[in-house]
């Protein structure tokens, strides 16, 4: 299969695992899961900048058209692309990115993935509740939505890669 | 000249950026005070079709549950119709039809998606414009209020829920006759509480919550839910009452949307 073809299936079913399989999980009400933000993540390092913003704009009007939060999850993944370019220029390894490889946690190894996708996942859920919650009242709340569900959506995407991402070598 | 377009193409992706979210927090903000459009939410065609068609899937498994609560209201609605009662005098048995006037109009839907543990929860239903609903009308269920109509589409539409941030309904404690506002903190979807009441008057335990019908949007005593817990707030002449909801939100799916008949009118006669 092509890579193109590949990235629209990926697009498919993360749009309908966040939309109606995650946002439908009433676990608890400082739990949502957001497994959104890893496709942006695993698309290739090659990417332009540009692109990877209007991935996440089409995404996230996607997802809020499911889940009526109009913009909320639009915005949270536009930081997310905004943000990734530069995490990923921070923890880049001596001789640059291999364009081979993909950002999963197979090809890139463990520290490097929790370190890098640990940050972007914590803003992405850090900014999602202060503007879902929209008030400094509740910031004890906030905080403890965006570990706990920051802890449980990052345990998930590591899962997801498990299941449906091919290991190279 | 030159150094400006080299310091824009710089920050070129920043500004894109800028400009992009600017958009989504715009649409945020505006769609929750008033929604202009229903394009982006559950009430447009594709998505309201995607949760109707999850919907028939998922409806059996409420289903028995749901009919207990349908059975027992009909029970509730033959016990004070004048028709299934006893008369004891045979010449009163009939309701003085002409000195009633009907105010309020109900009609059946069906909740088809719906969430309750996020900050703020919509409920999406099967009926919409084609029906008659419109933006602004009161929406509850057998147990309960439930919202108020959101954003409408020709086939389906979007309730605000009491489980969000500003949902202010008019309530009523019917044992002190003190009225408040409804809202909901976020944390608990059978908790809710008042605020509002001045806090000299005592509040007993279990007391019951019914709606005002302030606003004109709900008749007045539709059940909210009783009294768990009265709270002072710091710094605040009214009290922080914590009632529990009579309507549990997760396993809910027969509502009416209820539509005054009079409101025109109610809402004339408050501007003047």
């Amino acid at each position: 299969m092509s890579q193109l073809k590949i990235y629209f299936l990926r697009l498919v079913l993360f749009l309908f695992l966040q939309s109606f399989i995650f946002n439908q999980l009433e676990i608890s009400a400082s739990i949502h899961v957001m497994i959104a933000p890893l496709y942006l993540f695993l698309l290739p390092f090659e990417r332009s900048k540009l692109s990877l913003l209007l991935m996440a704009l089409v995404l996230g009007i996607a997802i809020d058209a499911t889940s009526n939060t109009f913009g909320l999850h639009t915005s949270s993944l536009l930081l997310f692309a905004f943000l990734r370019p530069l995490i990923f220029r921070v923890f880049s390894p001596r001789e640059g990115y291999d364009s081979l490889k993909s950002p999963s946690i197979f090809d890139m190894g463990n520290r490097w993935f929790i370190s890098t996708f640990s940050i972007l996942l914590f803003s992405h859920h850090l900014w999602f509740f202060i503007l879902e919650a929209f008030s400094f009242n509740e910031t004890l709340l906030i905080l403890q939505k965006t570990i706990l569900s920051g802890v449980i959506s990052f345990v998930v995407c590591v899962i997801l890669q498990t299941i449906f991402i091919k290991r190279t070598g | 000249m030159q150094n400006l377009i080299a310091f824009i193409s710089r920050i070129r992706f920043f500004i894109i950026f800028f400009v992009l979210q600017f958009f989504a927090l715009s649409t945020y903000v505006s769609f929750m005070s008033a929604p202009r459009s229903s394009y982006f939410t559950t009430a447009s065609y594709i998505t309201g079709n995607l949760f109707e068609i999850r919907h028939s899937i998922t409806q059996h498994f409420l289903l028995e549950n749901n009919n207990k609560a349908l059975q027992k209201e009909n029970i509730d609605l033959r016990k004070s119709s004048s028709l299934f009662l006893y008369s004891k005098e045979a010449q009163q048995s009939r309701v003085e039809d002409s000195s009633f006037a009907q105010q309020y109009e109900y009609t059946p839907g069906l909740i088809i998606n719906s969430t309750t543990t996020k900050r703020n929860n919509f409920f999406t239903l099967n009926i919409g414009e084609l029906h008659g609903i419109k933006k602004g009308m009161g929406v509850f269920s057998s147990k309960g209020v439930v919202g108020i109509v959101h954003n409408t589409s020709e086939h389906f539409s979007v309730v605000k829920s009491v489980l969000t941030k500003n949902i202010n309904i008019d309530v009523l404690l019917t044992e002190v006759g003190a009225s408040g506002m409804l809202k909901w903190s976020g944390q608990n979807s059978n908790i809710g509480y008042v605020s509002g009441i001045s806090n000299d008057i005592s509040i007993p335990l279990g007391s019951k919550v019914v709606t005002s019908g302030g606003s004109g949007i709900f008749p007045r005593g539709i059940e909210v839910g009783l009294v768990k817990q009265t709270r002072t707030v710091e710094g605040e002449a009214s009290w922080q009452i914590d009632i529990e909801f009579s309507q549990k939100y997760g396993a809910l799916e027969n509502i009416y949307v209820v539509r005054n008949l009079f409101l025109d009118e109610f809402k004339t006669v408050q501007n003047q």
